[in-house]
């Protein structure tokens, strides 16, 4: 059996293009590699324990600056919405770099994500109760976005 | 004169007699400090850190108190008497490990090292804490908002770290008065009770002025006061 040109390139290009094909469409959709989520999140919640920082440091305070406390709240709703999905399969305990993530992120997701949501959830309200303007608002919904990071951090992050 | 309430442990020796070796300040000093301690580990690790900061003012104002009596405090507990050079300590090992041993009317010079051990460690320990922020960024210590969040992260590290140095000086210091009980036969824990001791005649009584130590108190209370408030006054 003879095949003609065409239909040998075929037989090799085409497969050959699906890889390629494939490659491309699942490479935007891939998650980072367990390390580079790793490095990504610690970034992340360095960020989000400085912000919370400066709220703290200002609540301390007599007079706190609105002009300060603002922006870092706004940092920490963004940054809380980036967070859930640095946590890709592998990047626990087993991935080779250090990380204080508990392997119970990857077994109780339901719990993880939950936990996540209402970590999205209060930072955004701080946001908001940060442009009502109200200082016993703002001091008692900053202890509530706190608690969310302290709750979780009790479940599925190593004391250390 | 010996008495019947001598016993073996006082190393009697004809016209001995009670004198008192420790004054009342350094005996609370030492007795608040421990029971301070132990409530800090405690609080520190249920992250109870209102009680953790309130304890930690405690040993601070303990600390400043400690340093001020170390200059105006009664004989023994001054540093100008008990800080003792590399020669006198050495010769002091040397005569325990001849066998020749003769209690200090204070502290010892290798004893006199170990306070400052001690009290360096504490009141390192102390300062770290102060800058210290936890990893939420929630808690923090007084002067946590002079540093930036990752200087506050560096100095809770270093608060832990010097943890475990205290830990370790504490095992040595309980381990040297098992030591001086059980191989010495002296008794170190009675004397920092009730403040006396069997020595020779040629030993005086330690004494103290009451306006000294009101003072010193007042100027550890203001001290702790400032820096819990972060020196907002």
């Amino acid at each position: 059996m003879t095949l003609s040109r065409t239909t040998r390139f075929l037989l090799i290009a085409a497969p050959a293009a699906l890889m390629v094909a494939g490659t491309l469409a699942a490479a935007p959709a891939a998650a980072p590699s367990p390390q580079a989520a790793i490095a990504a999140r610690q970034a992340g919640y360095k960020k989000m324990g400085a912000a919370m920082k400066a709220i703290n440091d200002q609540l301390k305070t007599d007079a706190p600056a609105k002009a300060v406390m603002a922006p870092a709240a706004q940092t920490l709703a963004v940054t809380a919405r980036e967070q859930p999905k640095l946590f890709p399969a592998g990047s626990g305990p087993t991935a080779g770099v250090k990380t204080d993530a508990l392997p119970n992120i990857w077994t109780d997701r339901k719990t993880f994500d939950a936990q996540m949501a209402k970590l999205i959830a209060e930072s955004g309200k701080l946001v908001a109760v940060m442009n009502g303007g109200n200082i016993d608002a703002i001091r008692v919904q900053a202890k509530a976005t706190g608690g969310t990071c302290a709750a979780c951090h009790r479940q599925f992050r190593q004391d250390t | 004169m010996p008495d019947a309430a001598m016993t073996a442990s006082d190393t009697p020796a004809p016209g001995t007699r009670l004198a008192r070796i420790w004054d009342a300040p350094i005996r609370l000093f030492h007795w608040l400090l421990l029971p301070l301690i132990a409530f800090s580990w405690w609080s520190g690790e249920r992250h109870e850190m209102e009680w953790h900061r309130l304890s930690g003012y405690g040993i601070l104002a303990l600390l400043v108190f400690r340093i001020y009596w170390g200059f105006f405090g009664g004989r023994t507990a001054r540093f100008a008497q008990f800080l003792r050079g590399p020669g006198a300590a050495l010769a002091y090992l040397r005569s325990q490990a001849s066998g020749r041993h003769e209690p200090a009317p204070g502290h010892n010079p290798i004893g006199g090292w170990s306070v400052i051990l001690m009290l360096a460690t504490l009141v390192a320990m102390v300062l770290a804490g102060l800058f210290a922020v936890d990893v939420d960024g929630l808690e923090s210590g007084p002067l946590a908002d002079y540093v930036s969040f990752d200087q506050g992260r560096l100095a809770s590290d270093i608060h832990g770290i010097i943890f475990n140095l205290l830990l370790a000086l504490i095992v040595l210091h309980v381990a040297a008065i098992f030591f001086y009980t059980v191989r010495l036969r002296q008794n170190l824990v009675g004397p920092m009770i009730h403040g006396r001791r069997r020595t020779g005649e040629q030993v005086a009584d330690v004494t103290t002025s009451p306006w000294r130590a009101l003072i010193g108190i007042a100027i550890a209370g203001a001290c702790a006061y400032a820096v819990a408030r972060g020196f907002r006054l």
